[in-house]
């Protein structure tokens, strides 16, 4: 079964370009080998992290077809950071999974713990909805 | 460049929408399938999923004694990703462009559901572990 896991930043939370490179670098290659060790397992379907928040925008249907773009969000809003889709044995693997990346170290080494959000995902629409 | 579309919602609007009748539930997906459709012809989709219901979300953090520590509660207004659309496109006002058409997609009664569509774009530093 594939569930997806979502790492979730504040937007006044998003300290990342401000840690010290070296604290930068070790954050970095836990993330590597993380991945690198549920590609061996042939569980890791993909992996991406996403641009910073000024970069995103929210769009609603305009009309005539023109897209109504925003970048205002409230101070409060969470960010999607980047995310794991895994296709695992178990829920509890997925959660195993998620609480190694949420165990990332941060500043000084010391483990994030941040949340990560573990969401199985629907392989299809139920049919009577197509 | 990728982009991802994100179109998220709270719990109270995931039992708003199961209240919909079937058949704007099905003009809905209709249009959905045909936007999908659409991007699958032009090369520009990547992938697109739904995700189960927030009932079955679940948050963890970190672990103690080798046991991840889950959570399933959550404040009302949490906004939970409903689905997502990863596109690869020439440039970002087409993935808006995309976006406006997912958030035009019917409601009840054909209306427009005019729902707001997150459009982020992928980050390309080395960690990114896609294959």
């Amino acid at each position: 079964m594939k569930y997806i896991l979502m790492m979730n930043t504040m937007k006044a939370g998003q300290g990342i370009p401000n840690w010290a490179v070296n604290d930068l670098q070790a954050h970095i290659a836990f993330m590597m080998n993380l991945n690198k060790d549920l590609r061996s397992s042939g569980e890791l379907v993909s992996a991406e992290g996403l641009s910073f928040p000024d970069q995103a925008r929210l769009v609603r249907a305009g009309k005539n077809g023109v897209p109504i773009t925003d970048g205002v969000f409230p101070e409060s809003k969470e960010f999607l950071a980047g995310f794991w889709i895994v296709d695992v044995d178990t829920p509890e693997r997925a959660y195993a999974i998620a609480a190694r990346a949420s165990a990332a170290p941060g500043p000084g080494g010391a483990p994030l713990n941040m949340p990560i959000e573990v969401r199985p995902v629907m392989s299809a629409p139920p049919p009577e909805m197509m | 460049m990728k982009y991802i579309l994100l179109m998220s919602g709270t719990k109270g609007g995931v039992d708003h929408y199961q209240a919909w009748s079937q058949k704007d539930i099905h003009a809905h997906m209709a249009v959905l399938h045909n936007i999908n459709k659409r991007l699958t012809e032009s090369g520009e989709l990547v992938a697109t999923q739904g995700l189960a219901g927030p009932n079955e979300a679940k948050v963890v953090r970190g672990e103690k004694n080798g046991i991840p520590v889950t959570d399933g509660v959550f404040p009302e207004s949490k906004e939970f990703l409903l689905g997502y659309w990863i596109v690869d496109v020439a440039s970002p006002e087409r993935a808006c462009a995309i976006a406006g058409q997912i958030s035009g997609a019917p409601g009840p009664g054909g209306v427009p559901t005019n729902m707001a569509i997150e459009v982020r774009r992928f980050a390309t530093f080395e960690q990114s572990g896609s294959k």
